[in-house]
């Protein structure tokens, strides 16, 4: 008898056409630690943000103390140790927080605001319409994301909001070709014909229909990938040296600065950031993929 | 079982588990079946009745969870009567709550194993299938020609690629396609659903298998095409003489090309016997889901007579929820008060009413 | 491939460069109206900056053709910090990133492609399939500037030489010192998780088709059939969609190994405002990821009989 006997079990003898199990019950538990960890990421970003905008820091993200240079987490009550000029690193990990929540959100909404409206158009309408959009999202995606920032930041040193629109308008295509072909699907149900034929004639309640019952999931999981596609492109902008600069931290610059003692064996100062950056991302990621999981995909794993 | 069966099921089970509802579908609920060398056995029954997938199961290509749990399965291979599902009950653990199966604990890794093993020699060279929609069921990537081709060369003695060819343009010919040396290089999206079904016949006969398997094979087909098919099988069976498991909704199709049938209701069968018995109407003794099933099919002079077509009340049988008794008595219109609780409460055991005849019905029991 | 398909396949071919060359103009179009934003006359290495009375719509497209008339002619002006001719410097560092970029591709292709077949075959339920599919994630939200670094402290203390000189160090280790940076951009700037989660859900789907099942009643060899729409074609699809990131994740990973391509160029020019410089980067670098998507499109022709007959 081996151990690896899968367990199939019914609960109830009679089971009740309506009976909705609960999706704690339903969904594979890794999808569900997925979704938990994703979920505590964003809480944490959220109050980290709310305590940054606010001053309120354990430490003064900008003190500097010469006596209490790159020391380890845990001394002296800084939780993460302090870095090469003695600031304490937790407090400027929160403070870097600002560089890109805001653009983030930013480039998130812009994202999913020109991809919905594309795809549903590109969608419901095709023919033409469809042609244009295809065109123009194919010329969007020709380009990768930093090469077009690095050529508008030679032209114009745009401000890091106009930068994250255009990230958001790089993300966008994604989002406009997963719409477009939900739309085709749901066109092909015949509900979409009754409503049109009960005289619902207005567009836009339709689009409500479709939008809004069909695609919810759709662009909460886009907006996580494209959070975490926005925090990738600030950090690695500010290791650049491109967006936020010293003494004022954003993750990527402190990596960057914080690198060149990794050789006197410092390597706390750009580790810290390093993580932080990780855990992050990596939780927007399995955030968006664990609901994914969940929400679109219709059989088991 | 004498040595001229050539498949045997018992009492065979096979449920699904769907977790959104946490529970079986109980898709195959004890079928016994059983096919003699030459013969044609006919599988009727509704949507849901759980004919494809006794058949996948034979085949052994059931990929849900958890699948087979339960019976035998006797085919007559090269080498002699081999049970498919031998020793594979030790890896299955049923636990049931009056009668019924509740949990089901099964070790798919060695199952699977095992039964794929059990079935390498088997599947394609012994036992053929073709199913339902011919165009889906080929390769869109790769010509009718050399898909028939690849069976010749995996499944036959035939090595020479040159020569496989040629008897594969000889199975294009014999199954009446015509040009066949231009049709061998046509890829299935390009010809018709006929033509893919009779390039799918030539397919699955191109090994010489003990077992023809054929899954509702004229029923995705336009009404025309599917008579021409259906010659096309006759002859077949009349040429070849291959032993043949035919399922379809199409009791028309069963009838003509079937000499023993077997009505599948629910996931069990409820009757089986000689097709021109139990599929004439008026003939009796008769189990009464087959005589409402006859009395149902469309025919012009009932219809003028009578101004409406016969349906049979009530709705399909909900394979998740199975009854206790009967699976047809909430349907049935042949309930008497003496059999009614029984009817009810005990499901009837499949009985014998006549040599070759058997019926799982209260009304034939003593 | 049959003879007779030569035909309509050579036409959807033609269809598709006609497309491919389309979306270039667009990208020339668009390069053009972000630099049109410069301060003063950022195309002064090319052109003469336009009369003062010139209208402006109209001055600008005239501008725009005569610009574009001497992209074609391989005339992108000079760089204005080593005043060499920018065609010739993007050309030369183009064929570094293009090592990398292909590089960087193998090895995620070899990471990414064993994890999707396992993982499809055995689920998750397995702890290995669980691991892999961890340690994918992780690599995807790595970022490539810090994992650089502590590659190269890696290669010093451990193997003792200081990879971020060409040719100039110990002799040893020299061919170190070309797999280094594309081994970093290969595991962390493809979006590995993205990878192996594309090309599981498209094996899965194969899998499951009908003409599979009957691969498999025939006893034959299932990936021998599952292999070119289940295999073949995402794998080709999954490339060229992540040619841009991987270019765009060149930048940074350049700039850690001070690998002298086009990543590092352009941020060379980006801090210097070379105009002429970025723009022909820019440019080079949507080339690739056209070239990219063609050849793309070009497997798919070839691959897929239905491809020819209809128009995609």
């Amino acid at each position: 008898m081996s151990i690896k006997m899968k367990v199939f079990r019914q609960h109830t003898l009679r089971v009740s056409d309506y009976s909705q199990v609960p999706i704690w019950r339903k969904a594979h538990p890794v999808d569900l630690a997925c979704v938990c960890y994703g979920l505590a990421v964003v809480m944490m970003v959220i109050v980290s943000y709310a305590s940054g905008m606010n001053g309120w820091f354990p430490f003064d993200p900008q003190a500097i103390q010469m006596d209490l240079l790159n020391a380890l987490p845990n001394t002296e009550g800084h939780l993460l140790g302090t870095d090469f000029m003695g600031r304490d690193i937790f407090s400027r990990l929160i403070l870097g927080i600002q560089a890109y929540f805001l653009p983030g959100l930013l480039a998130v909404g812009i994202a999913l605001a020109l991809g919905s409206i594309c795809g549903l158009v590109s969608g419901y309408r095709g023919g033409r319409w469809d042609a244009a959009v295809t065109y123009a999202a194919n010329l969007v995606d020709s380009f990768p994301r930093l090469v077009l920032i690095l050529l508008m930041i030679a032209a114009f040193k745009p401000d890091i909001y106009i930068i994250m629109a255009v990230v958001g308008l790089t993300h966008a295509p994604t989002v406009t070709s997963m719409i477009k072909s939900k739309v085709i699907f749901l066109k092909q149900q015949n509900f979409i014909e009754a409503a049109v034929s009960l005289g619902l004639k207005n567009r836009i309640i339709i689009a409500k229909h479709i939008l809004w019952y069909n695609c919810r999931a759709l662009l909460i999981i886009q907006a996580t990938l494209g959070m975490a596609e926005a925090i990738l492109i600030e950090t690695s902008l500010s290791y650049l040296g491109f967006g936020v600069q010293e003494p004022m931290p954003s993750w990527g610059n402190m990596v960057q600065s914080g690198a060149n003692y990794f050789l006197q064996g410092h390597f706390w100062p750009s580790t810290a950031p390093a993580l932080a950056i990780l855990f992050t991302i990596l939780g927007f990621h399995l955030l968006g993929d664990g609901l994914n999981n969940i929400l679109e995909r219709k059989q088991g794993r | 079982m004498t040595d001229q069966t050539v498949l045997a099921i018992e009492d065979l089970h096979a449920y699904f588990y769907t977790r959104s509802k946490q529970a079986f579908i109980r898709s195959v609920d004890g079928v016994s079946l059983s096919i003699t060398k030459g013969c044609t056995l006919g599988v009727v029954g509704e949507s849901g009745s759980g004919k494809s997938v006794t058949a996948l199961s034979i085949m052994g290509l059931i990929q849900g969870m958890p699948g087979i749990i339960g019976g035998t399965m006797r085919f007559l291979t090269a080498n002699g009567p081999v049970n498919l599902l031998q020793g594979l009950d030790q890896h299955v653990k049923i636990k049931r709550d009056s009668g019924r199966i509740l949990t089901v604990a099964k070790d798919m890794t060695k199952w699977e194993k095992r039964i794929q093993g059990r079935m390498r020699g088997l599947r394609g060279s012994q036992m053929a299938m073709i199913f339902q929609d011919p165009r889906s069921a080929m390769n869109p990537f790769s010509s009718i020609g050399d898909q028939i081709r690849e069976t010749i060369l995996h499944n036959t003695a035939v090595r020479r690629r040159k020569q496989a060819r040629e008897k594969a343009m000889d199975w294009l010919a014999r199954v009446h396609i015509d040009a066949p040396r231009v049709r061998y290089h046509n890829n299935p999206h390009g010809l018709s659903g006929g033509m893919c079904q009779r390039a799918m016949i030539a397919m699955a006969l191109a090994a010489e298998p003990t077992l023809l398997i054929a899954d509702e094979p004229t029923t995705g087909l336009d009404a025309t095409i599917q008579s021409r098919i259906v010659d096309l099988m006759a002859e077949i069976k009349t040429e070849l003489g291959v032993t043949t498991l035919l399922i379809s909704h199409d009791i028309d199709v069963i009838r003509q090309l079937s000499d023993q049938v077997a009505v599948m209701y629910g996931g069990t069968v409820l009757e089986r016997g000689p097709a021109n018995t139990v599929l004439t109407p008026g003939i009796e003794p008769k189990h009464p889901y087959t005589a409402a099933l006859l009395s149902s099919i469309p025919d012009r002079r009932l219809i003028e007579k009578k101004g409406f077509l016969n349906a049979i009340e009530g709705d399909v049988l909900d394979t998740i929820n199975t009854p206790k008794g009967c699976r047809f008595y909430p349907r049935c219109g042949q309930v008497n008060e003496k059999i009614a609780t029984a009817c009810l409460n005990t499901e009837p055991p499949l009985s014998s009413i006549a040599p070759g005849h058997d019926v799982r019905c209260w009304l034939f029991e003593p | 491939m049959k003879f007779s398909s030569i035909k309509p396949i050579a036409g959807t071919l033609i269809r598709e460069i006609f497309a491919a060359l389309l979306l270039l103009v667009g990208v020339s179009v668009v390069v053009f109206a972000v630099l049109s934003f410069a301060p003063g006359n950022p195309f002064s290495s090319i052109l003469a900056a336009p009369g003062a009375g010139a209208p402006a719509i109209t001055g600008k497209i005239w501008q725009y053709l005569t610009w574009l008339g001497h992209l074609l002619r391989g005339d992108l002006g000079h760089s204005t910090r080593s005043g060499l001719p920018v065609f010739d410097e993007v050309i030369r560092t183009s064929l570094y990133t293009l090592y990398l970029t292909i590089g960087a591709m193998a090895i995620s292709l070899c990471m990414a492609v064993p994890v999707a077949i396992f993982t499809a075959r055995r689920g998750m339920a397995s702890a290995t399939g669980w691991a892999m599919t961890i340690l994918t994630y992780v690599f995807s939200a790595l970022p490539a500037f810090w994992f650089g670094y502590i590659v190269i402290y890696a290669a010093i203390h451990r193997f003792g030489f200081f990879p971020l000189a060409v040719g100039g160090s110990t002799a040893d280790w020299n061919w170190f010192y070309f797999f280094l940076p594309v081994l970093v951009l290969g595991f962390c700037s493809c979006g590995l998780s993205e990878m192996v989660r594309y090309l599981r859900e498209e094996l899965v789907r194969v899998l499951s088709q009908d003409y599979i099942r009957t691969a498999r009643a025939k006893g034959v060899s299932v990936w021998k059939h599952a292999f070119k729409e289940g295999f073949l074609l995402p794998v080709t699809e999954i490339v060229a969609a992540k040619v841009p990131f991987i270019l765009g994740g060149a930048v940074v990973v350049e700039q850690v190994f001070n690998w002298p391509g086009m990543g590092r160029l352009a941020w060379q020019a980006a801090q210097d405002r070379d105009f002429p410089l970025i723009m022909g980067i820019t440019l080079m670098a949507a080339l690739f990821v056209r070239l990219g998507s063609l050849l793309k499109q070009v497997v798919h022709i070839v691959v897929n009989p239905r491809a020819s007959h209809r128009s995609e």
